[in-house]
């Protein structure tokens, strides 16, 4: 078993949701996190993340604190991160694959901030109802 | 590659992100989360607190750069009071970038 862990955008959620369900993994978990990646948050994608304000970009800037840390290192004081929707879910070995390549055709956009997707593995997996290990409780 | 997971104050959270953005690791997920540790909770006179917010920090980094990550973390988030939180590394076999779809962190 292994663990899917995808951060995508949160429009894409409703049309990844829609894919996985064809593909018969409908389980999964959603979480709303906040985020960023080697670009620092710095997207400004509003085009693509509908739900965000205009004015996004500067909304979301923290007021600059005088920490002494980004004072000595001459940080820009900002610390921009993206609202995302993470995805987990726990799937048998040989359905990664499908699985990681329907999310990635579905929420491809080509711009920065199309999200992450991490595979970890899983030990153990138990359904409470019933008591059901591993690959039964999953399915 | 590992998945790091720190449970800090949520007060320190913005130290936190601007030492680790300093030492070149910019990329992070957040999320607020409740929990309890050890000490179930905290009690103040006559009130117990049994869930208490905290800043669930995650990040995926190479092998090597683990211990420098925690390092990090750890003086930052530290101030030597109960709740200061855990630190979880666990493994990641593969990460996907699904604007590239290539197989690199």
């Amino acid at each position: 078993m292994k663990e899917i862990i995808a951060i995508i955008r949160r429009d894409k959620t409703p049309e990844t949701k829609r894919a996985l369900e064809e593909l018969g993994f409908p389980s999964m978990t959603l979480q709303g996190v906040e985020g960023r990646g080697k670009q620092r948050g710095d997207t400004c994608t509003d085009e693509l993340d509908s739900d965000l304000p205009k004015s996004y970009c500067t909304a979301v800037k923290l007021k600059p604190t005088p920490s002494t840390y980004a004072l000595e290192h001459t940080l820009p004081k900002v610390a921009i991160f993206v609202p995302k929707r993470m995805i987990t879910m726990i799937v048998p070995d040989e359905m990664v694959d499908p699985i990681v390549n329907r999310i990635m055709e579905v929420n491809r956009t080509g711009r920065h901030g199309d999200g992450k997707i991490f595979v970890c593995p899983i030990e153990k997996a138990i359904r409470i109802r019933t008591g059901e290990e591993d690959e039964r409780a999953i399915s | 590659m590992k998945m790091i997971r720190a449970f800090i104050r949520p007060e320190k959270e913005q130290e936190v992100v601007l030492a680790l953005e300093g030492a070149g690791y910019p990329s992070l997920t957040k999320m607020p989360v409740f929990g309890r540790g050890k000490q179930k909770g905290l009690q103040v006179g006559p009130v117990h607190y049994d869930e208490l917010p905290k800043t669930l920090i995650m990040m995926v980094v190479e092998d090597e750069d683990v211990e420098r990550v925690i390092d990090i973390i750890q003086n930052k988030a530290r101030t030597g009071f109960i709740g200061d939180g855990k630190i979880f590394i666990s493994s990641v076999e593969r990460a996907f970038t699904i604007r590239t779809g290539e197989e690199v962190l």
